[in-house]
């Protein structure tokens, strides 16, 4: 149990430590100092400072995918399931700054892996989203890209406010975000009711 | 549900003028003549903007070194250090380089007498035949250069405002008043932008213009309603079918 509690501190760490510094001034020394680990046991986990954050990363993406999911189960119709969903991730990220940028800002500057790993995360997104296409009168017209696009339009909408230092205002974009969810399926219109109407 | 199509857009002559402007505004540099050829590397310079791109492409921006440039352009460090003052300085360069030759490629199909929809989808074509037949660059500009330090990273963001904006016109067409988000054309475009990254991260470059019908249907949408944006998505595959490309 000792190994598991020194891998979450350092796991901790990464998030806490990239948030403040950013990926490419962080160290393993800043890492083991942070997290109250030797170098020797940070090596006996991970075999670089990467392998750390990536490892970071899958933990904070599992959360946040789990926390999602299950606000999206307490709904019953497409709507309001996704408007639950984006409700639990954007309540989140406020809550945990340093998760949200460590999740959607500063992966890009940890290589290609963690942009592999950072796309996957995101596709995990895909079956809420396709529900949208079942649920849409034209769901079957639509272009075959059409939730990787409106995915890439939250994230991006997202990823705009962290970067800019305004994650903990982030519940209140809710209704930008729900017409870039809605809007791809059911169009503007239709997308401008939804996000008015009450829960 | 569907709204008035965009029959003419803004048929205002000064379009052409403002969208200089707006380059200008965000101090992009200005477009080449060239277009239409890649980039010849005849001089050392050219030869190590090339390189640049090249070998962040292949290796990622953080693990690339001047030496690593350098032998790839087969110019010496001494006249690299000539040309550029460091790594970022000659990546810049050639971000700039790519940057104009993006927006040189929006401004040749940018007419006056244009309807808006049909400037989306020839700039969309433009841009997504552009990255296709620079798959070095592609990859430098979209994947590398947003993540690659805050010059780079401002640079691609003001192009990215350029397009915004372009895209803001629509609002301008005779559409009833609906309360459009004004994240509309930012979301779009991120829509548009993470599809054309995944794309180029999973090595399908040179099919890039074969997502033009997705793009054009989610970069009008906001603007001229479901159902013409499925009638500018049928359009654009109609004037650029896949077997062409």
């Amino acid at each position: 149990m000792v190994a598991r509690s020194q891998r979450e501190r350092a796991l901790d760490a990464a998030v806490d430590v990239v948030a403040e510094k950013g990926y490419a001034a962080t160290t393993v020394a800043d890492l083991t100092k942070e997290a109250g680990i030797s170098r020797t046991t940070f090596y006996e986990m991970f075999p670089d400072k990467e392998a750390c954050f990536l490892a970071a990363y899958d933990a904070a993406a599992d959360v946040l995918a789990r926390r999602v999911a299950a606000a999206f189960e307490t709904e019953a119709v497409w709507p309001a399931r996704a408007r639950a969903g984006l409700e639990a991730l954007l309540g989140s990220l406020a809550d945990e700054p340093a998760i949200a940028r460590l999740a959607l800002v500063d992966f890009g500057a940890a290589g290609p892996a963690a942009q592999r790993r950072y796309r996957a995360a995101l596709l995990r997104m895909t079956p809420l989203f396709d529900e949208g296409r079942d649920f849409a009168p034209e769901g079957r017209r639509l272009p075959p890209n059409t939730s990787r696009m409106a995915i890439g339009a939250v994230v991006g909408l997202i990823a705009d406010e962290i970067a800019a230092g305004r994650t903990e205002q982030l519940p209140g974009l809710l209704p930008e975000i729900l017409f870039a969810t809605l809007s791809p399926y059911l169009g503007p219109e239709a997308a401008t009711r939804g996000v008015s109407e009450e829960r | 549900m569907p709204r008035t199509p965009s029959t003419n857009g803004d048929a205002s002559p000064s379009r052409a003028k403002e969208l200089d402007e707006l380059i200008e505004q965000e101090q992009l540099p200005a477009g080449r003549d060239d277009l239409a050829e890649p980039p010849v590397a005849h001089s050392q310079r050219e030869r190590l903007l090339v390189a640049v791109a090249k070998t962040t492409a292949e290796k990622g921006y953080g693990a690339t070194t001047i030496g690593d440039v350098c032998t790839e352009a087969g110019v010496s460090r001494a006249t690299f250090y000539e040309l550029f003052k460091d790594k970022e300085d000659c990546f810049h360069a050639a971000m700039e380089l790519s940057l104009a030759d993006a927006m040189g490629s929006i401004v040749a199909v940018y007419s006056p007498d244009k309807p808006w929809a049909t400037m989306v989808r020839d700039a969309a074509a433009a841009f997504l035949e552009l990255l296709a037949s620079r798959p070095t660059f592609a990859r430098m500009a979209m994947i590398e250069a947003p993540a690659s330090g805050e010059r780079a990273f401002q640079l691609y963001a003001s192009g990215k405002r350029v397009l915004q904006s372009l895209l803001e016109r629509g609002r301008e067409d005779p559409v009833e008043e609906e309360a459009i988000p004004t994240t509309a054309a930012r979301a779009a475009l991120a829509g548009a932008e993470s599809l054309i990254v995944g794309q180029i991260l999973s090595g399908n470059t040179a099919r890039l213009p074969e997502l033009l019908p997705d793009i054009v249907y989610i970069t009008t949408l906001p603007y001229l309603g479901q159902e013409e944006a499925l009638r500018q998505a049928r359009e654009a595959e109609r004037e650029h079918p896949a077997a062409d490309r």
